[in-house]
This record gives structure tokens, C-alpha cells and sequence, in this order.
């Protein structure tokens, strides 16, 4: 992810400079997110406890997979992020394809995609109750134009089960962000060699197929993957706009990391650290799709 | 008092926070900064905290009052015990907070409250401590261990612009028939949300013939046996509700909200002088109107406690007592100043003066309150806070899924 | 089917005209996409400025600033809020720049072994939840009794933050001619004379744009600040959360908007330098 160095890499690289350069970054990054990542672990199994003592014991991974809250929170909080990525990622591409000849030259385009950058996740969330709502900004147009007689008729986007509104917010935050990143990556490059592709006869299609997509895959790819964990983890969104059943998984380790009975933080930790490993294994999937890509280029 | 000096707390420190010294209190609270955790949702009582209380606390002793909005009482409960358990035993962060029922309880079972201080206040003597709804908390004695700043009683709000007094329901029997009428047109907060304990623990009272069984200790027996009449009630409710139940608004805000817009008919309040608050700040529509049930509904007070480990006890208790003030509690009470909080004092304790005052507040309430009088005849107790977390584990199990 | 627009010398008429066309539904399309941005903030601006606004009203019964002139109030608890958010956010800025300007050169300018490894370790923290990094570092900074609460919002403000400013400063090291600095040395300039007036001037946009993103992420944080801050540090989304919860919408809205007006007109302000930087790095989830 990171950028390589146009200019070619430094020819004197002395070992100990790099390291030292690198050292206050390390010192202060690591131990703090090691520690966070190593007394969560810990504490989900009943380690360190609040309460009674500390005893290594997976009671608390037991006791959640056995019962069907976490699998179902687990299906939906998928669900969630797989589902707003997707959206997200394919309306990003379409709009930057549409998008480069417009703004090409000009960075209007980048200026307005980044409108929605310093907007909390929080304030999206508080914004779609009063847009979406049933009684929302978008019900009452409805109404007012006659399409439905009440708010009881308008599609339950929030609090309700399929998690719609937690959907939209998403999507809202994250399509500007796909979008940027696929601008960036057509760039006049793909101009150049699209405009080589058609001379030569290939097809809307073929061109995006074989010369567009190739472009913006390895950079789509890392961003749907930080989008995807981003998604996973957040915790205001489906906090606000979730209904009472299925929970999000962060909302479901936060009710029992602040349950009244301390005895229940080693389950909530427990979540946490299974939403690590999901995270995790979207990016070791990420980091095998990325060498495929790689190789064939 | 037995329980008091049966459990000696953890003390912050405790020689200088003798309240029978209370010149010596007073002294040595001069200059702290006292955190006061409070759930800082309204905005009018907010307001009410920092311009009422906050510059009599500068003003009066030099404290510097520090209100932390917390958007659940229970977080700041949970940093009480969490700083305790990580052995953190004085200089905490938490000084007072605003509290009751299982809050109380828990705070009060792992030992982490300031005891034997609220009844020796100065102010102590406007309180009636021997009268339960005052004493008792969640059917647990305060004794000490927290002081008293107003009272509540559960109220269902509607909008007579919509219905008449006549077509409202006056039970929980009859608000399932209401509800079968109406379908989609009621809903209540999803437990473990105060109000919707609150809610269902009503119920259950009725459908098992009375609170009176439930007084005294936790009956586990008697509330295996009788609890599933709640569940089968519940159940029954359910298909009528909003969105036929399968969510359930969040909060009471979001109760407030859906009733505003008219997605719902009936909401709640827990205030005794009434909505005038909200329909000030256009959170409730000005046809909102209070109304309770025939069968009752619970009132209880609201309290004031020090966590044991509290780095400033003193100024702690120099602003609970101050609440206490009679001529603050009818500042309270007016709604026109906000809250419209009950009183956490006893009017028969009171010099005239003060009761006039009070009195004239109270009489002074419009439409958008209920009588006193009617208020104080159907006014339930609250049981044991064991109930409540009972209550609110089988609701999550029997009824949520 | 109608011809790629490619830039060619002498276009015919028809092919302006598709083009014209074409480019006139892009615009609509930019339009479409530039209402749906702004929407979000559109509906809290309305809902902010009416009081008692329910269904089925459109336009509000009563146009209303009570929510506006409650938090401008100069006793308002708003700025208390706003001087802890900036202050968190700029110890924060100043921090990751610290870190990042020396990692960000390391890691673009240099190859070395274990490069990937340290790719891997100052990166990872963006994409774990703040919600499992701050339950984890509860029980820490309650035995570390960190008394200074604001200290340790900034400290945890670093994790996720800091990955921020290495990638960007990364970038633009990459970029970097390291020749005049090579030269000023040759010239008998000090390390930290050449670092001031050549590496300084050059990276200075690059420092603009990481230290707004910085910004950005620390002033959007909830749950991190929540739990180490232990509700004493009140920033904007904190208090902007706690007012929520009390159901006021017109209150929530106005002091929603009050929360990133900070942040948007930063954003303004340095458009120009955020624009100009690869867009890839100047993304935020």
C-alpha cells in the first residue's frame, strides 16, 4: 500500500538511519496496539478479570458460540459490511468512470467526492434518522405527493431487521472514498491505453475488461478491504440506527462490556477478539488475491 | 443504620468527610472541582443543573461544579466498580452521581459507596426518611448511602388531538384490547431502558394480582411461578404493536420521537409537574396530555450518591445538600425553569413559607400535569431490584426473540 | 454504439455533438451525485433551525433558531467541548507528524529488510475496531491510573491516526528529489539547517494534507474517547452522542453541524493542497 518511490530508492540506505527514522513510529504505534489487541485477548480468557480471579478458562468463547446470539449477530454484522462494500465499491467505480472526462484536468471532482470526508460516522448515522425515518424527510414528501397515507406506510428502513439505513449510511460514507481512489488510479493512463484497446477494435466491454479493471483492481481491492474492516468494527452506526434484534457485533460486545454484572467482560472482549480475527482473515484473503493479481501482470 | 456499619466501605478519605463537621466539610470543599455524573440527555434539565446549581456552588462555596453528561447512568456506574476493582481506592474520578434502583444496588453490594453521610446533612431534617418511597430504593434501604434530590411517577402520555380522555385505557387489561383496536399504534422501550422496565414491571404487577406480594426480598420462587402471565401478556401484545414487534424503539427518546410524528399514539414520562418541558423545547406535540392507569402506576425518588473512592467527598455532599434547599426543590418542580421534577423533600416538614411556595407551584400547574392528588392515589411502589434484573433477562429471552 | 470521446485533432460535427451530449449528462450525473453528498447535511440544517417539527409537515409549521441560540449561548457547554476537541486534535497532529515525517521518509526512500513486516505493523492498527482497542486498553489505563485523562485520549487517538500520516508522508517522500538536499549538504548546510530550509519546504504540502487527515480522524473519534476518556473528556462527539440521547432533534441537529463545521472549513481552507495529493492517500473509511 505503500507508494514506491518514483525516483528510485535511495542508493546509501545505512541500515541504523532507516531504523532510527523508523523507531518513534514503531515505539509508540506498536506497544500501545499490541497492548490494546494482547489485555483484550487476555481478558477474554479470564484473564485479569474485574471481578473474582484470574483463571485461564475459555468459558467465555464457549458460552458464546453455544448459544445462537453471537452467530446470528456475526451473520448480519457480515451481512452489513459485505453488502455495503459491494454497493459502495461498484457505485465508486461507475461514478469515477463518469466522473474522469468531466472533471479531467480540473480537481472539482476530487474537491466535491471529499464534501463528506470530515463528517463523523456519527452525524451520517443522526442525519438518516431524520431522512429516512418513517416519519422522516422522505416519508413526507411521499406523503405530501400523495404515495403513502401515513408513516406506517413508508418502508421501515431503520431499526428495522435487514438493517437498511445502517446500509445507506455506509454506502453514503464510503462511495466518495472508492470513487477518489479509482480517479486516482485511471488517471490519463487509462485513456492512453483504452484509446490503444479501441483502435484496435475491442469493445465497451472488452476494454473494461481487460484494460480498465486491471487498473483499478489492485488499488480497489486494499481500499475494499479497509472499508470492509471499517464497516465491521463500527460501532455508533448500527448503535443508532439498528433495530433490537439481530445486534452488530459491536453493539453486542459493547452492551456486555457495559453490563452492570462484571462477570460478563470476558464475553465482550471474546467478541472483540472475533471480530480481529474476521478482520484478519479478510486481509490474509486480500494479501492472496493481491499476489494473484501481481502475478499476472 | 445497622447496614451501615455492618458494611465499612473502601474510604477516600475518610476523617475529613464527617458530615456532623459540617463547617469543616464546607471548609475544606472550598475549591474542588466536583464531577457530578448525570445521564445528559435533556437539554432543559442540563441547563437547569448548570445555571441553577452551578454558580450557587461557585458563588456559595467555590466549588466548581464539573457535570458529565453520560448517555447511560450505567457507564458511570460501571467506572466506579472498574476503578475499584483495578484497585484504584481513592481519587477516583466519579464524586457524585445521579442514581437509583439496580444502579444503586450494584454500587451498593460491591461496596463502593460513601456510607453513613446523607442522613446527617443539615438539610436531612426536610426529609421524610421513614416513608418508603423516600427510604427505600428498589425496596433497598437507603440508610446513609445516598440522599435524596426529587422524586418520579410513571405516566403514558397522548395527544388530545387525537383521542379523548374516554377512549383511553385504564389497565394493562385494557390497554391489550386498545392495542387490538388500534394495531400498530403502541410500542414501549425496549428493556433494559428504564422506561420499558419500568413498563413491564407494571404489568407484572397486575397481571399477578397486586405488587403487594413482591414486597420484601427477592421471591424467586413465587416470581418462577408467577412471571409467565407477564410473558404470555406480552406475547399476546406483541403482533398489535408497532411494527408488529418485531423492533422495539431504543429509548424513550425514540418513543418520544415516533409519538411526536404520529407513528405511535401513547408515549411515557416520569415527570410529576408534568410535560411542559417538552412541549417548551418541541419534542412533544402542545396536545400532548398525561394520563395514568386506574390499576397504578409506580413513583419512586432519585438520589444522590458518593462513590467510596470519590476525591472530593466533601464538595459531594455540600452539593447534595444544597439540593435539598426547599426553595431550590420549587424552583425544580416549576416547569417553567425546565425539569418539573418531584419533590425529593416533605412538605409536612417544612417551614410555611417554604410550603407556600411549593404549594403555589403546584397549584400553579396546567393542564399539561396531572393533580397531585391523583398522582399520589395511584401510586405504586417499587420491589426489590431483583426483579428488575430478572424482568429484564427473560424479557430479552421470552419476548425480544 | 457512440465513439469513445478520445482526443483527436479534428473532431467532426457529429462527434461534438455526441460529445456535447454525453458531457451534459455527466454534469447531470455530477449534480445527482453532488445532491446525494450533501444531502445528509441538508436534513440537519432544516430540522435545526425549526422547533416542534413533526409529520406530516413539510415545510416547518415553526421556523425556529431556539436550537442554534442554546448552543452559541456563551455559557453554552459547546465550547468547553470545542476547546477539548481541538486540543486533543492538535496534540494529536502534532504527534503523528512527529512520528510519520521520519517513518514516511524511511519507508519511501529506502528498502530494507523487514520492510514488509514494519508495512505491516505501523498499518495494521487502521483496521482494527477502536471499539476492541480501547475495551482492551480500559484495563490498562485504569491500573496505569492515568490520572490525566486528556493525555490518554491522545495517546489512543495515535493508533488509529498515525498509519494516516505514515502513509501519506510516505507518498510524498517517494516523490521527493533528495538532491537539493544532498546539495545544501554538500554546501556545508547542518542536518538540521538542510532539513529547515530544503526537506521542510519541499514536504510542506504533504505536511498540510496528513495533518488534516490527522485531524479529521481524531476529531471523529466516539468510542476511544469515550471509554479512556472516561467520560470526563467531553469532545463535540461526545456531547454531540449524550445529546442525543435526549430525543431533542432540533438541538442534536444544530449541534451536529456545529461538531464538523470546524473540520469542513479546514478542509476548505486547504483544498487546494488536499486536491492536488494523489487521491489514493487522501481517502478516509
Amino acid at each position: 500500500m505503500f507508494a514506491a518511490s518514483r525516483s528510485g530508492l535511495d542508493q546509501v540506505a545505512e541500515p541504523s538511519r532507516v531504523w532510527i527514522r523508523l523507531l518513534p513510529a514503531l515505539m509508540v504505534v506498536v506497544p500501545v496496539f499490541v497492548v490494546a489487541v494482547a489485555l483484550a485477548l487476555a481478558q477474554s480468557l479470564g484473564l485479569l478479570p474485574l471481578v473474582g480471579d484470574s483463571r485461564l478458562s475459555l468459558d467465555a468463547y464457549r458460552n458464546l458460540f453455544s448459544g445462537g446470539e453471537l452467530w446470528r449477530s456475526l451473520a448480519f454484522t457480515s451481512y452489513l459490511s459485505l453488502g455495503s462494500t459491494a454497493l459502495a465499491l461498484g457505485l465508486g467505480v461507475v461514478i469515477a468512470l463518469a466522473f474522469r472526462h468531466l472533471f479531467s484536468g480540473s480537481r472539482f471532482g476530487a474537491f466535491m467526492l471529499q464534501l463528506n470526508l470530515p463528517v463523523p460516522h456519527l452525524v451520517g448515522a443522526l442525519a438518516m434518522v431524520l431522512l429516512l425515518g418513517q416519519s422522516g424527510l422522505l416519508a413526507r414528501v411521499a406523503g405530501s405527493v400523495g404515495l403513502i397515507d401515513g408513516p406506517a406506510a413508508f418502508p421501515a428502513l431503520i431499526f428495522d431487521p435487514g438493517g437498511l439505513a445502517i446500509i445507506a449510511e455506509y454506502v453514503w460514507k464510503e462511495v466518495p472514498f472508492f470513487a477518489l481512489i479509482a480517479l486516482a488510479a485511471l488517471g490519463s493512463v487509462a485513456d492512453d491505453f483504452e484509446g490503444v484497446a479501441a483502435t484496435l477494435g475491442a469493445g465497451r466491454w472488452r476494454r473494461f475488461r481487460h484494460v480498465t479493471l486491471p487498473l483499478l483492481a489492485p488499488v480497489l481491492l486494499p481500499a475494499a478491504v479497509v472499508v470492509f474492516a471499517f464497516t465491521f468494527g463500527t460501532f455508533e452506526v448500527p448503535l443508532l440506527l439498528g433495530g433490537s434484534f439481530p445486534e452488530a457485533m459491536p453493539v453486542l460486545a459493547y452492551r456486555k462490556f457495559t453490563n452492570i454484572d462484571l462477570a460478563a467482560r470476558p464475553e465482550a472482549l471474546a467478541i472483540g477478539i472475533v471480530m480481529l480475527a474476521i478482520i484478519t482473515l479478510a486481509a490474509l484473503i486480500y494479501l492472496r488475491l493481491g499476489r494473484r493479481f501481481a502475478g499476472r501482470q | 443504620m445497622l447496614v451501615a456499619v455492618a458494611c465499612s466501605p473502601i474510604s477516600g478519605d475518610g476523617d475529613a468527610a464527617d458530615p456532623a463537621d459540617w463547617d469543616g466539610v464546607v471548609s475544606n470543599s472550598r475549591g474542588q472541582q466536583l464531577n457530578l455524573f448525570m445521564w445528559g440527555g435533556s437539554s432543559e434539565i442540563n441547563r437547569f443543573v448548570d445555571n441553577v446549581y452551578g454558580p450557587r456552588l461557585e458563588a456559595e462555596f467555590g466549588i466548581h461544579l464539573n457535570r458529565i453528561p453520560v448517555a447511560d447512568t450505567v457507564d458511570a456506574v460501571n467506572k466506579v466498580l472498574s476503578e475499584i476493582q483495578a484497585g484504584r481506592r481513592r481519587g477516583g474520578a466519579v464524586d457524585l452521581i445521579w442514581i437509583n434502583g439496580e444502579n444503586f444496588q450494584t454500587l451498593r453490594q460491591a461496596d463502593a459507596l460513601l456510607a453513613d453521610w446523607s442522613r446527617r446533612l443539615p438539610n436531612a431534617r426536610f426529609v421524610d426518611w421513614d416513608a418508603p418511597e423516600v427510604g427505600l430504593d428498589f425496596g433497598l434501604p437507603v440508610a446513609g448511602f445516598e440522599s435524596p434530590l426529587g422524586s418520579a411517577q410513571f405516566q403514558f402520555v397522548y395527544d388530545s388531538a387525537r383521542f379523548g380522555p374516554e377512549e383511553l385505557p385504564r389497565s394493562y387489561a385494557g390497554l391489550l384490547q386498545w392495542v387490538e383496536m388500534h394495531p400498530g399504534r403502541f410500542t414501549y422501550p425496549a428493556p433494559p431502558d428504564f422506561h420499558g422496565n419500568r413498563f413491564i414491571k407494571q404489568a407484572f404487577y397486575e397481571l399477578t394480582g397486586g405488587f403487594e406480594r413482591w414486597l420484601g426480598g427477592f421471591d424467586s420462587a413465587g416470581y418462577a411461578e408467577s412471571s409467565p402471565a407477564l410473558w404470555d401478556y406480552l406475547q399476546e401484545l406483541e403482533p398489535h404493536l408497532w411494527r408488529k414487534g418485531t423492533s422495539y424503539p431504543p429509548s424513550l427518546a425514540e418513543l418520544n420521537r415516533l409519538f411526536a410524528n404520529g407513528e405511535i399514539d401513547f408515549t411515557f414520562t416520569q415527570l410529576p409537574a408534568g410535560i411542559e418541558a417538552d412541549v417548551a423545547a418541541g419534542i412533544l406535540p402542545a396536545t400532548s396530555r398525561p394520563f395514568v392507569f386506574d390499576t397504578g402506576t409506580i413513583g419512586d425518588s432519585h438520589y444522590l450518591a458518593i462513590p467510596a473512592n470519590a476525591a472530593h467527598p466533601e464538595a459531594a455532599m455540600v452539593m447534595a445538600n444544597l439540593v435539598l434547599e426547599p426553595e431550590l426543590q420549587a424552583a425544580k418542580l416549576a416547569p417553567a425553569n425546565g425539569w418539573g421534577d418531584g419533590l425529593g423533600i416533605s412538605l409536612s416538614l417544612l417551614d410555611d413559607d417554604s410550603r407556600r411556595r411549593i404549594e403555589a407551584v403546584l397549584d400553579d400547574l396546567g393542564e399539561l400535569a396531572l393533580e397531585p392528588a391523583l398522582l399520589e392515589s395511584v401510586r405504586l411502589p417499587e420491589v426489590a431490584a431483583e426483579y428488575t434484573v430478572a424482568l429484564e433477562r427473560d424479557w430479552q429471552q421470552y419476548v425480544r426473540r | 454504439m457512440i465513439p469513445r470521446a478520445v482526443k483527436t485533432d479534428s473532431p467532426g460535427f457529429g462527434h461534438r455533438h455526441s460529445e456535447r451530449r454525453r458531457r451534459r449528462s455527466t454534469a447531470a450525473l455530477a449534480g445527482v451525485v453532488l445532491t446525494l453528498l450533501i444531502l445528509p447535511l441538508g436534513v440537519l440544517a432544516l430540522f435545526s433551525v425549526t422547533r416542534a417539527y413533526f409529520y406530516p409537515q413539510l415545510a416547518p409549521d415553526d421556523w425556529n433558531l431556539r436550537a442554534w441560540r442554546l448552543l452559541l449561548h456563551p455559557g453554552s457547554e459547546v465550547w468547553g467541548a470545542m476547546a477539548t476537541t481541538v486540543f486533543v486534535g492538535l496534540a494529536v497532529v502534532a504527534v503523528a507528524l512527529v512520528l510519520a515525517v521520519p517513518a514516511g521518509r524511511a519507508l519511501g526512500r529506502h528498502s530494507f529488510r523487514a520492510k514488509r513486516l514494519v508495512e505491516f505493523l505501523l498499518l495494521a492498527p487502521l483496521l482494527a475496531p477502536p471499539l476492541v482497542v480501547a475495551m482492551g486498553l480500559d484495563f490498562a489505563f485504569l491500573r496505569l491510573q492515568l490520572t490525566n485523562r486528556l493525555w490518554g485520549v491522545v495517546l489512543v487517538h495515535l493508533v488509529p491516526t498515525v498509519p494516516y500520516a505514515v502513509l501519506v508522508m510516505s507518498g510524498v517522500f517517494a516523490n521527493y528529489d533528495q538532491a537539493s538536499e544532498d546539495q545544501a549538504r554538500t554546501l556545508g548546510a547542518g542536518r538540521l539547517d538542510a532539513f529547515r530550509y530544503v526537506t521542510l519546504p519541499a514536504i510542506a504540502p504533504g505536511l498540510v494534507v496528513a495533518g488534516v487527515l490527522v485531524l479529521i480522524v481524531s476529531w471523529s473519534q466516539y468510542i476511544l474517547t469515550l471509554l479512556i476518556g472516561g467520560g470526563q473528556v467531553v469532545t463535540l462527539p461526545i456531547l454531540l452522542f449524550a445529546t442525543s440521547s435526549g430525543g431533542d432533534t432540533a438541538l442534536t441537529s444544530a449541534l451536529a453541524l456545529i461538531t464538523i463545521a470546524p473540520v469542513l472549513a479546514l478542509l476548505l481552507l486547504t483544498s487546494r493542497h488536499v486536491s492536488r495529493m494523489p487521491a489514493a492517500q487522501i481517502g478516509l473509511p
